[in-house]
């Protein structure tokens, strides 16, 4: 199934998960277009992983995820990896792979469950690592990168999949900060230029208000506050959800977040 | 060929499709020559031509020589070739699903139910010379790998990787307990039991060998297509669902295909380990780790590597035989000292 | 001197007449070949001619062939094969047999006492006659061996008069027991961990026949036929006899008994009821069996 990269539309209505007595997230709505940035950040334990995993299909949900006006549910596992394409917290690197082999899992989706790679795929693959400056990569494993080239190489598969929507949990937490730039821009450009709806979850709240469009304050699986960074990221929002105390400094025409308590 | 298929190295360069043709080749013309009754190897050569049709080439040796090459060396060489082969693909599979490359081919507990299957059947029946012992120890091996499957795939448990493994552990434990109880109170027939676990190939005509091929084959061919998928697995079952694996469906069809194959090959010759690790292992040391090369090289270097080893177990102590079990364990175990020796960062241990 | 040699030719006529008679009591050979027999555990063999090269890779069977008097027909026994001792005694193994080393010795006639690695069929392969002779579980097993034993190698009148005579032996030997003898109980130890055997296998069977009690018929196990005894359960069950049978095993001795905790005070060890056997001969079921009764009956009937 080749998706064009035209219009999506994704709503996401009431969606729960509940994993043994917990209630990890609950009735979450959201809606997102392509070329948009949803930025999901909250304390730890807010469910904002596990709601990524329960839209990109890992962890079982309750509620309705519709694409273009389908239920997401009702699609196979490779459909849906067609339309969304997620970049865990902390990626497994197999040992031994090479940058080109990973980056060509991304086309799992596109192929037949016992088909091999097309041409069109080995080139598809080609293009993707060009974009994002890693052809001199191809041929180096993955486990001898750098973290920032390494999330890269993540994002790249992302790419390969070719997926309108790209969820993205907690991309730069365990990058420095030159890395952490790198990759945000990274982010935005391509969001901009192919229209890919990113969904991503952040913990530096600062960099959150950076690019992304809209944030959604999450706290014990609620979606508390959500709007553009300037109306989520406030004081008070902070303290109450946080329990943290901090000034909201406006300059350079968007929130930075300082932490006040030491 | 475009530049960008260059780049991956997931594919097999044709060079080597020669050298695993004639690694085959000389191989069998090594198990069909060696033995303890000398026979030249140009008498050898004619006796295996004669028996193609139409060519009337015949050789000088008489009857008892002539059935050696035929029904006792060549069966014996080509039925170490379809098990070696099925271990050594079953190994690589199972290390691909599970993700752990010391996943053997017993994991699930092919062998405890394989070994307790073989010993009702010996202590059950009483006549030396038997049939119902390979579908005695095949059908423990199934009944094995479905409880663990079962058990690994309860709603508690969840199907993952590591619950399976563990269900595995579980059932191999119970019925090699199991085994030894009946073992405990048949001890007079320990000895053959023990002999049946060790393993043998000791063939006589191509009986066993068509009993084996048809699951082996069939499995095989299963196995090699889903070599892809199996280099998708190496992400780990989360990642391979978003990338659009149906993850379960995909490990419930390796399984069966790599347990049956292995029941099968188990059924005939008894218990024979290490096949399924070392030649993965030795395979990934100079061919990468992509299951796209491993699994038809496996396929191919599993075969010799047991038809090397029985040569080792039919002459090395002659006029005893050591057990091939024995004889794979003995290789196994320095090996393992290798390999610990050998590990640097980044491996696959 | 001249008396001597006189003496001395006496003696050794007598012997000849000895072993000729006793020759002279056993019906003719009659077997002509080719012959095709119906075993009892081999199916239907066919052997073409008389075996001249026989192979043995069982104990019991290298005994029998030398009883029946097919000794110089033997080319090659296996490893284990001590009795007699001028069998031909080669490093084939009964117990890891190798098909090819056991051909390139080109046999006529091969004797199993198991099917393991698949001899039997291989053999056959190779156009080999195999006989499976294997651990006989009732003495009427024993002589049906020697039996086939006789009709393969051209000694079924041999064979048949030696059964006969073990089959006299044996009842003489049983006349010698009073009833008030029997009843009398005794422990059968086949290794020093206690293992014993039940009157359900093929020694028990003998015991049985001495009219013995047998302590490990009532001991837990005991329908494995083999179950492991406790140093507790003999001392309380008190045998009046005390038979070893790992003697060559494992070196035990009737002087080494006493020094297990608690034997000392067994009657079997206070009376000096402690027998010693030959490990091979209670381990196998050939010729020797009869031996081995007349041993059993000699210790319950002494004085």
């Amino acid at each position: 199934m080749n998706t064009v990269l035209t219009s999506t539309a994704m709503r996401i209505e009431n969606l729960g998960v509940r994993i043994g007595n917990r209630q990890i997230v609950q009735d979450v709505s959201l809606e997102i277009s392509s070329g948009d940035w949803v930025c999901v950040i909250g304390p730890n334990g807010a469910g904002k992983s596990s709601l990524l995993k329960a839209i990109a299909g890992i962890l079982p949900s309750a509620g309705t995820i519709q694409v273009n006006d389908f239920d997401l549910s009702t699609l196979s596992h490779r459909d849906r990896a067609c339309w969304i394409a997620y970049v865990a917290q902390a990626p497994v690197i197999p040992p031994g792979m090479t940058v080109f082999d990973y980056v060509m899992l991304g086309r799992t989706a596109h192929l037949k469950l016992l088909a091999s790679e097309s041409d069109f795929d080995l080139e598809m693959t080609n293009y993707v690592l060009t974009e994002l400056g890693l052809s001199e990569f191809a041929t180096r494993q993955v486990a001898s990168l750098s973290g920032g080239e390494r999330q890269r190489v993540t994002i790249a598969r992302a790419l390969a999949q070719a997926s309108p929507i790209v969820l993205l949990d907690e991309p730069t937490s365990a990058l420095d900060i030159g890395f952490q730039q790198e990759v945000l821009t990274l982010i935005n450009a391509l969001r901009k230029e192919k229209k890919i709806a990113v969904i991503s979850t952040m913990h530096d709240l600062t960099t959150s208000g950076i690019y992304p469009d809209r944030l959604l304050l999450m706290a014990q699986g609620q979606v508390q506050v959500s709007g553009s960074a300037i109306e989520v990221l406030t004081e008070a929002n902070i303290s109450a959800h946080y329990g943290a105390n901090v000034r909201i400094i406006n300059d350079l025409g968007r929130p930075i977040v300082v932490p006040t308590d030491f | 060929m475009p530049l960008s298929s260059v780049q991956t190295s997931t594919r097999i360069p044709p060079k080597w499709w020669f050298a695993c043709a004639g690694a085959v080749v000389v191989t069998i013309l090594l198990g069909v020559c060696i033995g303890a009754v000398g026979i030249s190897p140009k008498q050898t050569a004619l006796e295996l031509l004669s028996h193609l049709p139409g060519l009337s080439i015949h050789s000088n040796l008489d009857e008892t020589d002539s059935a050696i090459i035929w029904d006792l060396r060549l069966p014996r060489v080509v039925l170490a070739l379809v098990v070696g082969s099925m271990l050594a693909t079953a190994g690589s599979a199972y290390q691909g699903t599970f993700r752990n490359p010391l996943a053997d081919p017993y994991l699930l507990g092919v062998s405890a139910g394989a070994g307790l299957g073989a010993t009702v059947e010996i202590v059950v029946f009483e006549s030396p010379v038997r049939w119902s012992l390979p579908v005695a120890a095949f059908i423990g091996a199934l009944i094995a790998v479905s409880l663990t499957y079962a058990l690994g795939s309860s709603s508690i448990a969840g199907r993952s990787a590591s619950s399976l493994v563990l269900a595995g552990v579980a059932v191999a434990a119970l019925l090699t307990a199991a085994q030894t109880l009946v073992q405990q109170r048949n001890s007079d027939k320990v000895r053959e039991v023990y002999a049946w676990i060790l393993g043998r190939l000791a063939v006589a005509g191509w009986s066993d060998l068509a009993l084996v091929a048809p699951y082996v084959v069939v499995c095989t061919v299963v196995l090699l297509r889903y070599r892809r998928v199996l280099d998708v697995f190496a992400v780990g079952d989360e990642e391979a669902t978003t990338l659009g694996l149906p993850v379960a469906r995909a490990r419930a069809v390796i399984i069966l295909a790599a347990s049956l194959g292995t029941a099968a090959a188990v059924a005939v010759t008894g218990l024979i380990g290490f096949v399924g690790i070392i030649v993965p292992h030795t395979i990934r040391l100079i061919a990468g780790n992509s299951y796209r090369r491993l699994l038809p090289l496996s396929i191919v270097f599993g075969g010799v590597f047991l038809v090397l080893a029985d040569i080792i177990a039919r002459t090395a102590m002659s006029p005893e035989e050591i057990p091939i079990g024995v004889v794979t364990a003995l290789i196994g175990a320095p090996f393992f000292l290798y390999i610990l020796a050998a590990r640097k960062e980044g491996s696959l241990v | 001197m001249k008396k001597k040699l006189i003496l001395l030719a006496i003696s050794v006529s007598l012997l000849a007449a000895c072993t000729t008679s006793k020759k002279a009591d056993y019906p003719a050979n009659t077997v002509k070949y080719p012959v095709t027999m119906s075993t009892k555990f081999s199916g239907q063999v066919r052997i073409d001619k008389e075996p001249q090269r026989i192979i043995s890779l069982s104990p019991t069977a290298t005994e029998a062939l030398f009883a029946v008097g097919a000794g110089d027909q033997v080319i090659a026994v296996d490893d284990q094969s001590n009795y007699p001792d001028d069998a031909p005694k080669s490093d084939l193994s009964g117990y890891t047999p190798n098909v090819e080393a056991i051909l390139a010795k080109k046999p006529d006639l091969v004797i199993v006492s198991n099917d393991i690695n698949n001899i039997v069929a291989s053999l056959r392969a190779a156009k080999v006659p195999v006989l499976i002779e294997p651990a006989a579980k009732t003495l009427d097993d024993a002589y049906f061996q020697i039996l086939e034993i006789g009709i393969a190698t051209a000694h079924d009148g041999d064979s048949t008069g030696l059964v006969n005579q073990m089959k006299q032996d044996i009842t003489d030997a049983q006349a010698k027991i009073s009833s008030s003898e029997k009843k009398l109980s005794f422990y059968h130890e086949l290794d020093n961990t206690y293992y014993s055997v039940t009157s359900d296998t093929f020694l028990g069977a003998l015991y049985k026949m001495a009219g013995l009690k047998n302590i490990a018929d009532a001991a837990p196990g005991a329908d494995s036929g083999y179950p492991q005894l406790s140093a507790e359960y003999i001392v309380k069950a008190n045998p009046d006899f005390i038979f070893l049978a790992d003697t060559k095993c494992c070196s035990v001795t009737a002087a080494s008994l006493k020094d297990r905790p608690g034997f000392a005070a067994l009657d079997a060890v206070k009376n000096g009821k402690v027998i010693e056997l030959d490990d091979d001969v209670a381990s196998r079921w050939g010729p020797r069996t009869v031996e081995l009764f007349k041993q059993i009956v000699d210790a319950v009937t002494a004085k």
